[in-house]
């Protein structure tokens, strides 16, 4: 049986600029001008306050492990070949939560609360991840 | 206010084992839940005349299907004015019996029949197919699905969590699905019925660290159905009317790395609500229906709804005092991990569990003199935490 490709986000156009800014290795978030909360993920108009005004800032990538598991058996079909790898959930530093994996690193060295710096991998043609690896001191 | 309490009750319930049964259609499973749930109410099946299916999670055209009245006439049902789909996940069984109770407490409905039917243990070809549709279901396609997010890494996400803010051990985890289990087999409609014990627990294959595959469950055919009616006709058809005491929940997130808390959600709002409304405290509970699909999330309702401090949750699991013949008899069908898992039918067959335990019908298992029951639903990833208080009396 051939292998699925590993899953591409499917994209709501309103986080188009955030795909696109992940493409050049920078992490983007929404900031809400009128209530001053950045906003994850990107949405139509403030999830806060209901504002249309809506701007992108450049995050600073670093952020904290709020909870991480290590993959080891029964993941989905796509990521058959991944294993072990970890996923976790990241308190980025501007006050949102993001999902992602935790890379160069062993897994077993991911530890809740241990700080995280973003990078980014290409994820077939058309995109690139923002992932998290621990901090370099 | 203008509160449910004591407006509506439980009169019939039904259910179908739990298992494979490749030999059946989905619809089957929930005509004969239906067929036996009217029977149960000691209605004619002409007095139904509101209709309520939840959804299928196996094959979105057979929702296609209930949405287009195929159970009504399936069931050749005549007095139906109406039929309408509620689905909310695994939060499905508490969703419709709030609006079965609202229609009948509204005048809208006389008779409401609520059903549930799931064919994910046979439908779905292989089992690497029912991992690859459940770790797309209900999880966020954009921001989830591609970092290889699904249920399992969901529940170990909250269980790394919440053993790092409470240091609950291993061993207590596992007593959740050992009491689950002790139920289980003493109950005829369960898949797993072998008894089970923390070390084979703990020996299992780990799927997500800490998870474990027999901290996880598995899905299968199913169906399950109850009515509701008013009160006063209620207590015209049974001695032992399950009245709807009191409800609440909370919405809390779709995407699951947005919820604030993965280790409470929104369950002490909503219980503190529902316990308010009925004019009870969890101390006055005598069967707790509570919301597995995995020990953690039982868990952390459990603590959260009031029948343990937080962080002491797994020691009142470890005692046994949730077991059969325990002081605070929990999940008495098993559970999701137990009983086994049938899309939005755990739910539904925790509302028929505790008013099968509130009608003293529940056999083997029966908790002596039940009179109150707390059930809980949550549906896709924990999005909601709902509670249903249930009784044979109106405090």
């Amino acid at each position: 049986m051939e292998k699925p490709k590993k899953p591409s986000p499917v994209v709501n156009p309103v986080a188009r600029p955030f795909w696109d800014a992940a493409w050049e290795d920078q992490l983007i978030l929404q900031k809400c001008t009128d209530c001053d909360r950045f906003i994850f993920y990107p949405r139509l108009f403030c999830p806060h306050c209901h504002s249309d005004n809506l701007t992108w800032e450049r995050a600073s990538g670093k952020g904290t492990v709020y909870s991480y598991t290590v993959v080891l058996n029964n993941p989905p079909s796509p990521f058959l070949d991944d294993v072990p790898y970890v996923v976790a959930i990241i308190r980025l530093e501007e006050g949102v939560q993001m999902l992602s994996n935790i890379v160069g690193c062993k897994p077993e060295e991911v530890r809740c609360d241990m700080p995280v710096e973003v990078i980014f991998e290409q994820r077939g043609g058309d995109f690139k991840l923002p992932m998290f690896q621990p901090m370099v001191k | 206010m203008n509160s449910l309490k004591g407006k509506a009750a439980i009169v019939g319930i039904g259910e179908v084992p739990t298992g494979r049964h490749p030999d059946k259609a989905c619809i089957s499973f929930g005509m004969m839940a239906a067929r036996q749930a009217i029977q149960d109410a000691g209605l004619k099946k002409d007095e139904i005349d509101f209709v309520i299916p939840t959804g299928v999670v196996y094959n979105n055209g057979v929702n296609n299907d209930l949405v287009t009245c195929r159970f009504v006439e399936e069931l050749g049902l005549k007095g139906v004015k109406t039929n309408e789909l509620v689905f909310a996940g695994g939060a499905s069984g508490s969703c419709m019996l709030k609006t079965a109770a609202s229609l009948v407490n509204s005048g809208v409905a006389k008779c409401v029949l609520c059903a549930h039917m799931e064919k994910l243990g046979t439908g779905v070809p292989t089992s690497q197919g029912v991992i690859d549709l459940f770790s797309t279901a209900g999880i966020s396609q954009e921001w989830e699905v591609p970092y290889g997010q699904h249920y399992s890494t969901i529940a170990a996400l909250a269980t790394t969590r919440y053993q790092h803010e409470t240091g609950t051990s291993d061993e207590a985890l596992a007593a959740v699905c050992v009491s689950n289990r002790k139920w289980a087999e003493l109950n005829p409609n369960a898949f797993f019925r072998n008894p089970l014990n923390i070390e084979e627990v703990l020996k299992s294959k780990i799927l997500s660290t800490p998870l474990r595959a027999k901290q996880s469950n598995m899905l299968f055919d199913g169906g399950s159905a109850f009515i509701v009616t008013s009160a006063e006709r209620a207590r015209d058809l049974t001695e032992r009317p399950v009245y709807v005491l009191g409800e609440s929940s909370r919405v809390t997130h779709f995407v699951f790395s947005q919820e604030p808390d993965i280790t409470r959600y929104g369950w002490a709002d909503a219980a503190r609500e529902a316990f308010a409304e009925a004019g009870l405290t969890p101390k006055d509970i005598d069967v707790a229906e509570i919301y597995d699909s995995y020990p953690i999330f039982q868990l952390i309702a459990f603590e959260e709804l009031g029948f343990a401090e937080r962080g002491q949750g797994g020691e009142v699991f470890l005692r046994g005092d949730t077991w059969p013949g325990g002081p605070k008899p929990t999940t008495t069908n098993g559970g999701m991990l137990s009983q086994g898992h049938t899309g939005a039918g755990g739910g539904v067959a925790l509302v028929v569990e505790a008013a099968r335990q509130l009608m003293g019908k529940a056999g083997e298992r029966q908790v002596p003199r039940a009179r109150f029951a707390v059930e809980t639903g949550t549906g896709g990833t924990y999005m909601d935490s709902q509670v249903t208080i249930l009784g044979t009396e109106i405090p």
